[in-house]
């Protein structure tokens, strides 16, 4: 690994996995943990909504009704066929994967707009099925997820939040992987020309397909990840609102960055939490906010830190000024 | 039978034709920057709340009145620009702009939330309400006025793009803003007068279609996102392909719901567009035209 990506990359997101795992013996009441944990699981989706858009730049508005699937199917499995919980989850991701390859197969054939607006009519259509399927679904009330119990042991709240944190932890190590293979640069060189990345052999439609594969899983696990916290899946998994601030979360934490999802998920799930007291006044802050982080801060705020970083460390010695265009450049 | 046929119809028409007015309205704006404007329904949801607090304290008549949600709607597209729209332009980073205009859409509706809160308002008509009969339907000056301003405001954008020399650089802005640029012609201003039509258009359609839906709030991101669908339907490119696809999903909506169930309503159309989209990527109407871009 270069040094390079050791100090910009690797170095915050310890800082942050250190923080969130110091975080429960400074306030452990269970709002606070359930806050927490929320903010992982929006990270989770925010990985895959990473790969899909910051990085190959397919903008698919359609990873809420993964997330959904990924919920429901967990919760089925388990009340409907008696599996255990460590088996639900893997077959839910796998189903994941295998709706988004039928449904990937046919939508990665459309491009910028109709491609956002068609995938985000799946995710309507899976929230239609999932008010609709009554016997299934139970509807608009949803369903109670069984106590989580991984053979046999059952977490305490504290504990869960641990075992949120390591799922997290397993996306994150996969998110950085594939953001750092051969796929992965296929993948940007896919965002800024397709026609390029093409002729020079990258097979952009099965790498289309292939991610769009890879963020359902990522979806589907944060769709696992969110019934074990809040131990309910409902319709509005597959909300309108959980794409607007995967959005958010994307474009104020910083998109292409390994830690920005982090980031932007905390900023997405703490923020309404303290502006909430305002009431009215909240939709317009809201706005006015994330208004002037797209203009003030168009790398989000891992940018930011990434720009800290770059200065700190090259400040003392005087470098050639290739060199420093090359360092003050993003993490493309 | 064939009454209940043509009923729907024509509630579907009178639905369809705002969802075509604001996907016209998306269209344009599409047209000449590229950009999905998600703030469009709330132009819609300005122009109902905004001609029910003047027509409710009869503070202007109502012809004065159309014109003050005119003027003000064009004054919040003008600021929608200057704020949301051109300081990020230059970063050309399709999904930060789309974000932008969202923002705007979020900081209108914060506006509009500390002026009128979270209830449903009455809007009064500009129009009768009094039930009119036609052959064997009944309906109202207030339906029948929308359709209209639907075929006028076609019309008009129409007369403006095709007829006109300004409608020549309008359409040449859309091609190539840097093109058009070199070639004397003011991009910026052209982009500046589409927000400002399409926010005309849709505030109108606001204020005929708030009796009928009531005004709220919050009711302007569902009207994007069927503007939107209607958009696409139709095909981003073309402005008047888009008010088809707009009666298009009035019309499906209307028959889904008056034949099968409303419950299923919005799934059919739904997996309906899909379909469409699959078998002509680019709209039902539309050019290859995002294959350039």
């Amino acid at each position: 690994m270069k040094q390079d990506t050791l100090l910009r990359q690797v170095l915050p997101s310890l800082v942050l996995l250190a923080i969130a795992l110091a975080a429960p013996s400074f306030t452990s009441s269970g709002f606070a943990l359930r806050i927490g944990m929320l903010v992982f699981v929006y990270a989770i989706l925010g990985f895959g909504f990473n790969l899909l858009v910051g990085l190959a730049g397919q903008l698919s508005l359609g990873q809420q009704g993964f997330f959904a699937i990924g919920g429901y199917a967990v919760v089925l499995l388990q009340t409907n066929t008696g599996l255990p919980l460590l088996a639900a989850m893997p077959i839910a991701l796998v189903i994941c994967g295998l709706t988004a390859a039928l449904v990937g197969a046919t939508l990665m054939r459309l491009r910028s707009h109709y491609l956002a607006m068609a995938t985000l009519m799946f995710g309507l259509i899976v929230q239609g099925m999932a008010l609709r399927l009554f016997d299934l679904t139970n509807g608009s009330a949803g369903l109670r997820m069984p106590i989580p119990n991984f053979a046999g042991w059952q977490p305490t709240r504290i504990e869960t939040y641990y075992v949120v944190i390591a799922i997290t932890v397993v996306a994150f190590l996969v998110h950085a992987f594939v953001v750092s293979t051969f796929a992965g640069r296929a993948f940007r060189a896919m965002r800024v020309d397709e026609v390029a990345a093409q002729s020079t052999g990258i097979d952009v439609s099965a790498y289309k397909l292939k991610l769009f594969i890879l963020a359902a899983i990522f979806a589907g696990l944060a769709g696992c990840t969110s019934a074990i916290v809040t131990r309910q899946v409902d319709p509005t998994y597959s909300d309108v609102a959980i794409v607007i601030s995967m959005l958010t979360l994307g474009v104020v934490g910083g998109l292409r960055s390994w830690y920005g999802p982090v980031i932007g998920a905390t900023v997405v799930t703490i923020v309404p939490q303290f502006i909430s007291t305002l009431q009215a006044l909240q939709p317009l802050l809201y706005g006015l906010g994330l208004l002037a982080v797209l203009i003030f801060l168009p790398r989000g705020l891992a940018g930011v830190i990434d720009s800290g970083i770059v200065y700190l460390t090259t400040r003392r010695k005087t470098m050639p000024l290739g060199d420093k265009v090359a360092a003050n450049r993003g993490a493309r | 039978m064939m009454e209940k046929l043509l009923v729907l119809c024509l509630s579907g028409l009178t639905n369809g034709s705002v969802y075509g007015l604001v996907g016209l309205s998306i269209a344009l704006i599409y047209a000449s920057t590229r950009v999905i404007n998600f703030a469009q329904g709330d132009f819609v949801m300005l122009g109902a709340m905004i001609i029910a607090s003047l027509l409710e304290n009869q503070v202007l008549g109502p012809v004065l009145a159309i014109l003050a949600v005119l003027g003000i709607s064009a004054i919040s597209a003008l600021l929608l620009e200057a704020l949301a729209y051109s300081p990020l332009v230059r970063r050309t980073d399709p999904l930060n702009l789309m974000l932008g205009t969202f923002a705007g859409s979020v900081i209108i509706g914060g506006v509009a939330l500390l002026i009128w809160g979270p209830n449903q308002i009455y809007v009064p008509g500009v129009f009768s309400m009094e039930p009119v009969r036609i052959g064997v339907i009944t309906t109202t000056a207030q339906q029948i006025s929308i359709v209209a301003s639907f075929v006028v405001s076609l019309l008009v954008a129409w007369w403006i793009l095709y007829m006109t020399n300004f409608g020549l650089t309008v359409r040449a802005t859309g091609i190539n803003a840097s093109i058009t640029s070199l070639m004397g012609i003011r991009a910026n201003r052209i982009i500046r007068f589409t927000f400002i039509f399409s926010a005309c258009v849709s505030a109108a359609s606001g204020v005929l279609v708030g009796p009928l839906l009531g005004g709220q709030v919050s009711m302007g991101l569902g009207l994007t996102v069927k503007g939107f669908m209607a958009a696409i339907l139709g095909g981003l490119g073309n402005p008047f392909a888009a008010a088809a696809g707009g009666l298009m999903i009035g019309v499906l909506e209307a028959m889904v719901g008056g034949y099968g169930s409303s419950l299923y309503a919005e799934p059919v159309i739904f997996a309906l567009i899909l379909i469409v989209l699959l078998i002509r990527p680019y709209g039902l109407l539309g050019e290859f035209e995002a294959v350039q871009r």
